[in-house]
């Protein structure tokens, strides 16, 4: 498995652990099938509570029945996951940074002890109801209202583009509650069988298709006072949880381009062409080079990335810049990858052109590509592009 | 009650490697914990489960501190606590055989009064497939070998160990064996879980408790081995195989003319 710069040499035995069970999981769990998941647009429903039990939502959440693991060892389970499908790590990205992050910050302990557990084990599933069909680059232009009644609050507008709503048990909406001064952004916590809640599910998708995509409609549905998150105001809670998961895709596309480059690799070696392997041509090795050292540079990065953010000193923007370079990485490794199988790469029965597939969606959700430019941008002169 | 696991890290020969004195050249060795032992850990730690009583599982192995991490993997599955015999007179012995093995597991046995040990039928690298039983046989013990079903009830309230074993040709044999007793456990028996990271983390606190042979009340003697290895090559492949060259059509008629030369098929 390609560590060229023995990164992996510093983890600590637990790291180790983690990393080799998380690979064991996915090579015998995930792998066999995904190809399949992908080409029927299923997601495999079975390894919602396997993960569970596994305790790959939120485990560096102490408490709840959660693990508490460190900021690296969630890193290197990001990448594990993402080497089998970017549906899989998103799945566990939207279960544990998206919705259950959220909650541990920002929830009352009524809430907590409400969902914490049953997310944790995969019991509950939960989204993310932030993107609006007319809103996605510019969120805080949202157009989900919650107006205060006697004892709650009436929730109306629509959200879409959300991973697991179709499945899930709760969704963390993220809408403006205009009873208040300046309509400032709440989160509520929607429980999906609540009446008015639509999960229509979104087919047609060429990219992350063993992933379950779908939108939410709130029609005048009701919520009581203590579904509402207490402790986030604005467009930082929903911007603190984007920050905890892009940290997570930062680490896990370096998965997917490695398994996509692996995949290459054994390729070039096993292929013959003109009386022997293809992987004697200097062009293919100038591909395997680069493909290597373009990986290498994004593992760097995620392993700064972690020791930043143990230390408490990560920026949201240092994240940007990760996410930004990583999946660009992921993206181009995975075609490159995908040149190299020649026809073959173009069937489901290899994982370069999957990857690259989901790749499409990794640059543009959790912040596009250009808008993580601009932030940035923004942050070297001061000037931000978007305002 | 107590479990007693014997767990062993094995070597992985990748596919390209070279043979270097009597052994393979470690660098093409990779360790992992012995596929066998998996099942034996599950099987122990499904004992410890499903009883009402508190059950101890110790797992045992003979090696290097190298092999800590294998055996802490088996504690993050649920194993309570470890021992690792290791001394630098094992190190230097040139050859650990069957005999050797039992004399360090048999003083574990003494230090640990198991009331059922739990092996592996066989070990992925050295494949011997008789530490299980030699054992038994040292500590007087009832024995089950290749053992694919276990009724963990029995184990549990009546001191019994009901356990299937495969026969040649697809055959079950039910037997049940009265505890103490030494199972060898076959792959298959039961499902190996995965560690979680819960479990992970807490095994990094268990113990592994390192063992000399002089704690053991033993001395170099222990390991002298009456089975040397004398070599270790790779037999020369002798291959009939012919690959015809060609697409299907020319494949087929260099196929259908060698048939023919062998006298295959009507003229
Ligand atoms: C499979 C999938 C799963 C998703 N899951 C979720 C989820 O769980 N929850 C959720 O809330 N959302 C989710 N999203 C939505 C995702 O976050 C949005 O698609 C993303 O934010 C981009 O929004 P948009 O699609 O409306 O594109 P737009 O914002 O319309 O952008 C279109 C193009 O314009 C560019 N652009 C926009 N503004 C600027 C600017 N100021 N300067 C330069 N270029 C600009 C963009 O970079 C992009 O190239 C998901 C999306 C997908 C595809």
């Amino acid at each position: 498995m390609l560590d060229y710069l023995g990164l992996e040499a510093d983890l600590t035995q637990e790291e180790r652990m983690i990393r080799d069970e998380a690979r064991r999981f996915v090579e015998e769990e995930v792998k066999p099938d995904i190809g399949e998941h992908f080409e029927n647009g299923t997601f495999p429903m079975d390894l919602v509570p396997k993960m569970g039990e596994l305790g790959f939502y939120a485990p560096t959440i102490d408490g709840y029945g959660l693990p508490g693991v460190g900021d690296r060892a969630y890193g290197i389970l990001m990448q594990e996951l993402e080497a089998g499908d970017s549906g899989l790590r998103s799945m566990a990205s939207v279960q544990g940074a998206l919705v259950m992050y959220p909650i541990y910050a920002f929830g009352s302990e009524e809430q907590k002890e409400r969902w914490l557990p049953d997310l944790g084990t995969g019991d509950a599933v939960g989204c993310f109801g932030l993107t609006e069909p007319e809103h996605g680059s510019n969120p805080s232009g949202m157009q989900t209202r919650a107006e205060r009644d006697d004892d709650g609050f009436v929730l109306n507008g629509s959200k879409t583009w959300i991973t697991n709503s179709p499945i899930a048990d709760v969704a963390v909406v993220w809408g403006r509650d205009t009873s208040a001064d300046d309509s400032p952004v709440r989160g509520f916590l929607v429980e999906t069988d609540r009446d008015g809640v639509t999960t229509n599910k979104i087919d047609d998708k060429l990219s992350m298709r063993a992933s379950v995509t779908g939108e939410i409609g709130l029609d005048d549905v009701w919520v009581p006072e203590e579904n509402v998150l207490p402790g986030v105001e604005g467009m930082k809670g929903p911007l603190s949880c984007l920050t905890q998961a892009r940290f997570g895709i930062s680490w896990g596309v370096v998965g997917a381009a490695r398994d996509a480059f692996e995949a290459a690799l054994d390729y070039a070696k096993d292929r013959d062409q003109f009386g022997g392997p293809i992987a004697r041509f200097q062009i293919q090795q100038d591909k395997l080079a680069e493909m290597a050292t373009q990986i290498t540079n994004g593992q760097l990065m995620a392993y700064r990335l972690a020791e930043l953010k143990s230390r408490d000193e990560l920026r949201h923007q240092h994240v940007s810049m990760a996410k930004r370079h990583n999946v660009r990485m992921a993206r181009e490794v995975s075609r490159t990858a995908r040149e190299i199988l020649g026809g073959n790469g173009i069937t489901t029965d290899y994982s370069p052109m999957r990857h690259l597939a989901n790749m499409e969606t990794v640059y543009t959700y959790e912040g596009t590509h250009d808008i993580h430019t601009l932030v940035i941008g923004a942050d070297l002169t001061g000037i931000p592009a978007f305002e | 009650m107590k479990v007693l696991v014997t767990v062993k890290e094995v070597a992985e020969v990748e596919d390209d490697f070279e043979i270097a004195d009597l052994d393979v050249d470690p660098r093409y060795l990779e360790y992992d914990l012995n596929e066998w032992d998996e099942y034996a850990v599950e099987s122990a730690v499904q004992l410890a489960e499903a009883a009402d009583e508190e059950v101890e599982v110790v797992s045992v192995t003979i090696g290097p501190e190298r092999s800590e991490e294998t055996i802490r993997m088996a504690l993050a599955k649920g194993v309570d606590r470890a021992v690792r015999v290791w001394d630098d007179d094992i190190e230097a012995a040139e050859f650990l055989d069957v005999a050797s093995k039992v004399r360090l597991l048999e003083a574990v046995v003494a230090e640990e009064d198991p009331d059922i040990v739990l092996s592996g039928v066989q070990a992925h690298d050295t494949g011997f497939g008789a530490t299980g039983v030699a054992l038994a046989d040292a500590i007087g013990f009832e024995w089950g070998a290749v053992v694919n079903a276990l009724d963990i009830e029995g184990v549990l309230n009546d001191g019994v160990a009901r356990v299937h074993r495969e026969l040649e040709g697809g055959i079950e044999e039910l037997t049940e064996i009265d505890l103490p007793a030494v199972l060898t456990i076959q792959t298959g028996i039961n499902e190996p879980r995965y560690a979680s990271l819960r479990g992970i983390r807490q095994a990094q606190s268990k113990e592994i408790a390192p063992k000399t042979l002089s704690d053991l009340g033993l001395d170099f003697s222990a390991v002298e081995s009456e089975l040397f290895l004398t070599d270790m090559y790779e037999p020369e492949t002798e291959s009939d195989a012919t690959y015809f060259e060609g697409d299907a059509g020319e494949q087929a008629a260099a196929l259908a003319s060698a048939l023919r030369e062998k006298g295959v098929g009507a003229e």
